[in-house]
């Protein structure tokens, strides 16, 4: 699940440039969009950080 | 002589007036909190009252901007010892890696996999919705189904109690699936006449929360997103457009964080011993009323 976590944030990542930048849409930049795909890009780097921690010794 | 142009952005017939603005505020700092849908109420009570407001001028929406972010900021002063414990045992969590059973973290996070939903529909949908569904005819049928939906919500809840199958559920109780239906119906709120505050209380009377704490998650729940949708529309209040309503958004901003904060107070008040049904009779009659009013007078 790792590797997907990593993935899914530099996929995220990749789209809010794209749509901040406004590349391959016609009618200009996305800001809004960018910014959503950014937060998803957050939760999947979370999403991350949860899954690679040490787990507690009981 | 040369004869003066006149300005692009000076006030016109179409632009709100002080006093439209200030009832504005006042029903945007009521309306977004109770559940009766605050963008119907936006939307019917100018046709009502056939006030010439252009909603798509770039002044007026400016001034809306305003107004949310007083509500928002209202939110976040009266629940700021939960934002402040939640925010604190978030951060605590992602530095851990992992959870640790503490009721404001699973709250916190409960919190985020409602707000993921929501907000995500809220960025590809809201505005092909509005615009489709956004005359003030519909508008009023929608605020009439939100009446059915508090309705409804309220019977199921009380068949599930009389069926024995449910015992109350504390907010750090719930699942991460009930974070996320609450979030979900919150996205109903898109389509103007539904209530955000409304549909959200019924998803979590739904997953078995009680009242007090079904509309806590919920004014909770909105406050990320009604924050979070104001800062993406920041850039609208420095268009040349905002200045000719600049006295009116500040002082509407203010009276709009002084209606809604006086709001929720009394709604989690109001929500330890009472249910939704005054605000979904209120929404049955006024929304059926606004619709004869509309179709008697052919608008749609």
């Amino acid at each position: 699940m790792k590797p997907l976590a990593l993935v899914l944030a530099a996929a995220f990542f990749v789209m809010a440039i794209l749509y901040f930048t406004g590349h391959g849409y016609p009618v200009g930049t996305h800001y809004k969009h960018a910014v959503a795909m950014l937060a998803l890009a957050v939760v999947a780097l979370i999403w991350y950080r949860f899954l690679s921690a040490t787990p507690t010794r009981r | 002589m040369v004869a003066r142009k006149p300005c692009r952005f000076a006030r016109t017939d179409r632009t709100v007036t002080f006093a439209q603005a200030m009832f504005l505020a006042v029903l945007q700092g009521v309306s977004e909190l109770f559940p009766v849908s605050s963008l119907g109420h936006t939307i019917l009570i100018p046709a009502l009252l056939r006030w010439p407001v252009d909603r798509s001028d770039e002044s007026f929406l400016a001034f809306v901007v305003v107004l949310h972010l007083g509500t928002a900021v209202a939110l976040i002063v009266f629940y700021r010892r939960d934002w402040l414990a939640i925010s604190r045992a978030l951060v605590a969590s992602v530095v851990r890696g992992r959870l640790s059973g503490d009721r404001d973290e699973k709250i916190g996070w409960l919190l985020a996999a409602g707000t993921v939903p929501v907000a995500l529909l809220g960025v590809f949908f809201q505005s092909a919705v509005r615009s489709f569904f956004g005359s003030p005819a519909t508008v009023a049928l929608f605020l009439v189904a939100n009446a059915f939906v508090m309705f409804l919500g309220e019977w199921l809840r009380q068949r599930q109690h009389a069926a024995g199958n449910r015992t109350g559920l504390q907010l750090e109780g719930m699942t991460w699936a009930d974070g996320a239906k609450i979030g979900l119906a919150q996205g109903l709120a898109l389509l103007p006449g539904i209530s955000r505050s409304g549909s959200s209380i019924v998803a979590g009377l739904l997953v078995d929360l009680d009242h007090e704490d079904a509309a806590k998650f919920s004014f909770l729940l909105a406050t990320p997103v009604i924050f979070a949708a104001s800062i993406l529309e920041i850039p609208k209040l420095f268009e040349p457009a905002a200045h000719v309503v600049a006295l009116e958004a500040a002082l509407g901003g203010v009276l709009a964080g002084i209606t809604a904060y006086a709001s929720v107070a009394f709604l989690t008040r109001y929500f330890k011993h009472n249910d939704l049904r005054p605000f979904g009779w209120y929404c049955l009659i006024a929304g059926g009323a606004a619709f004869l009013f509309f179709v008697t007078k052919g608008v749609t």
